[in-house]
């Protein structure tokens, strides 16, 4: 037999039993719909997170941290991390390296390091106009700004001079009702912070008062203009709203880093907890952290965790498979139980066409094929169904997100191979489902079945 | 015994096991068949005609014995070897047509071709031909529950003739019809006898009907074959 003969009589024999080729055929759409958006889903998810990664240039950056007097073994004698450490002998502890001022001027001498700061941030209240909103501040230099470890939507980044002006992100700006970034620009902005007051007045309030009026927290207000919008990154963005060290120094606050150490001056004994050190590229990411953890330090890089971030994506995929196999199980059910039925009231049928001159093949790839018809019709419309799903679920999300000042994402991602895998897998668990039923038919004994009624 | 031996039967035997017990259907039948020639098988129910139809037909095996037609020893082909026998060799018609319900009379007459990998335009120009043979040209586009039995069995005469074979195997073929319509039918194959050289073998409880046109005819009780009767010379 000829295959276009095979495809003929495929779909002239799934075209007779209309009813239940559409029903059959329905569950493999079910099936493969719900696969296909769920795995879809993964991908969406992992290629969020990989492509936000990368525009943070997230895998360019290094957080590093002192090994808390620890030191590894082999180290204390290193004639290179002796010169390093140079004249710092801080009196707490002479051993440990310190992350300080003098460290982040070393660090940007080391080949691949384009900027390091240190990781400064404090909780504060956000106003503008009679909204407000509670958010953490992020300080950042002026000039850090400037080498672009953020993308702004509107403005520019803040000027040395300006100590009050500020940057904030377009998700908390969403969130204080401006929706559009350039109307932000020039806006005063309330930054009032929380700090722990333990004057005479607060103290006699605390032994007369109740609930919360009871703790001994003051608020400082300070009013700062919005030079630029950043875009709100998610998946670790590095903060809402940006504001220079000077600015900071002059605000009492509950410090989660103290911003005191960053103003102390060069040769104190000040050090940071942590410090971020970006790299120019990716590819030096390696380089720069042996370079610093052969100092003495701990060293935190993204890119380390890619490899794990992969697995657990892998094991994600996995999962949400598993979930949407059930359908296709329960799919390549129904086409074994469609193909048995078929085989059966055919079984006389299959009798003449053995007596005719059709072998054993011909028989099973006939009804292989009417199997595998049902899993190309199920994978192509199963595909269209799961592609639909997931543009209703990720327009549903984007807009209950949007309300809470998030920015637009597509969650679902169906790239080419994910369409075509759909199909050939739809095509293949069919073909699976029917084999044992087409076996059957092909071991019809042609005597028995043409005395078949 | 025939003269050139076309179709050579040789102690064939054939045994149905129906649970514990064993029914011999065939008992050492031996017998040749010239080519060309029409041979009527005839014998009560039960007597082993069909079993021997299907053996000559490669529908089924022998339990021992064997079988040889224009050379090949059937008897030991594998079971895709037999397919292309039935493919190739030999067309057979049936008591109860054995057409397919969901096809019309023309593509049941172009199935077998269907296997042979012959391509469309070609299949439906030789069945209907072959339907314009047997008379039923303005039935092709019928389904088999729109014909009569005799129109049936005429649409199941010309799909048996469409691969070309050199043996028609003709199994009851009367069994279903009426006395006139029967006629028409075993002339039909002896017509096909004579004017295209196919050898015919015809199952049939109508003995005086085969006399008319066979050659010879074999009369089987038991699965032995009892008696031989040689009515005309050979082709």
């Amino acid at each position: 037999m000829r295959i276009a003969d095979y495809i003929k009589q495929a779909c002239g024999n799934l075209w007779k039993k209309k009813l239940r080729t559409f029903l059959t055929t329905s569950g493999v759409v079910i099936g493969i719909g719900t696969l296909v958006s769920m795995f879809a889903f993964g991908q969406g998810v992992q290629r969020n997170v990989t492509e936000q990664f990368s525009k943070l240039d997230l895998f360019n950056y290094i957080n590093v941290y002192a090994r808390g007097g620890q030191r590894r073994p082999g180290h204390s004698h290193d004639p290179d991390e002796e010169g390093w450490r140079g004249a710092e002998d801080a009196a707490s502890d002479a051993n440990s390296p310190r992350l300080d001022s003098r460290f982040m001027e070393e660090v940007k001498k080391i080949e691949g390091v384009e900027v390091a700061f240190p990781e400064l941030r404090f909780p504060a209240q956000i106003r503008l106009g009679a909204k407000e909103q509670f958010t953490l501040v992020q300080v950042l230099s002026a000039s850090i700004c400037r080498s672009g470890p953020m993308p702004l939507r509107a403005g520019r980044c803040y000027d040395a001079n300006e100590p009050n002006e500020l940057i904030i992100s377009d998700s908390l700006l969403r969130r204080l009702g401006v929706n559009e970034p350039s109307e932000a620009i020039g806006q005063q902005i309330e930054i009032a912070t929380l700090t722990l007051d333990f004057g005479l007045t607060t103290l006699l309030r605390m032994v007369f008062s109740q609930g919360d009026q009871a703790l001994p927290i003051a608020r400082e207000s300070h009013n700062f203009t919005v030079a630029g919008v950043a875009e709100r990154m998610p998946f670790g963005g590095m903060g809402d709203v940006y504001v220079q060290p000077e600015a900071a120094a002059g605000m009492r606050k509950l410090s989660l880093t103290s911003i005191w150490d960053f103003f102390q001056p060069a040769g104190d004994a000040a050090n940071y907890s942590m410090i971020t050190v970006k790299v120019k590229s990716p590819k030096d990411v390696a380089l720069v952290k042996k370079e610093l953890e052969s100092r003495g330090f701990r060293t935190f890089a993204l890119m380390d965790q890619l490899d794990q971030m992969r697995i657990g994506f892998l094991i994600m995929d996995m999962f949400l498979i598993a979930v949407g196999m059930i359908g296709v199980t329960v799919a390549s059910l129904g086409i074994v139980n469609t193909m048995v039925m078929s085989i059966l009231e055919r079984y006389r049928e299959i009798g003449i066409m053995k007596a005719v001159g059709a072998t054993d093949g011909d028989v099973q790839r006939i009804f292989l094929f009417e199997s595998g018809t049902i899993g190309l019709l199920g994978g192509l419309f199963g595909l269209i169904l799961g592609w639909i799903v997931s543009m209703v679920i990720d327009t549903i999300v984007n807009a209950i997100m949007s309300a809470q000042g998030a920015p637009h994402m597509d969650y679902f991602s169906f790239p080419w191979w994910l369409c075509l895998g759909a199909i050939a897998f739809a095509i293949l668990i069919s073909l699976a489902a029917g084999i044992l039923p087409t076996r059957r038919a092909a071991r019809v004994d042609p005597v028995i079945a043409l005395r078949h009624d | 015994m025939g003269a050139d031996g076309f179709i050579e039967t040789r102690d064939l035997t054939k045994a149905y096991a129906t649970g514990a017990v064993e029914v011999v259907a065939l008992r050492g039948v031996t017998l040749s068949i010239a080519r060309g020639q029409l041979v009527g098988i005839t014998g009560a129910s039960g007597s082993g005609k069909s079993t021997l139809m299907n053996l000559l037909g490669g529908l089924d095996t022998p339990s021992s014995g064997s079988i040889r037609v224009a050379g090949s020893l059937i008897s030991e082909m594998s079971k895709k070897e037999l397919a292309l026998y039935r493919r190739n060799t030999v067309g057979m018609i049936f008591q109860s047509f054995n057409l397919v319900n969901a096809y019309t009379a023309i593509e049941n007459v172009a199935l077998p071709l269907l296997f042979a990998g012959v391509v469309k335009k070609e299949r439906l120009h030789r069945a209907a031909e072959l339907l314009h043979t047997v008379g039923l040209e303005a039935r092709r586009n019928h389904r088999p529950t729109e014909l009569s039995g005799g129109e049936q069995q005429r649409v199941a005469i010309a799909r048996a003739l469409v691969n070309r074979p050199q043996i028609l195997l003709a199994d009851e073929p009367t069994g279903n019809l009426d006395s006139k319509t029967a006629r028409q039918i075993v002339e039909t194959l002896a017509d096909l006898n004579r004017n295209r050289g196919l050898t015919v073998v015809m199952i049939s409880h109508e003995r005086d009907l085969l006399r008319e046109f066979a050659h010879e005819m074999i009369r089987l009780q038991d699965g032995a074959v009892i008696d031989r009767e040689v009515l005309r010379p050979n082709p």
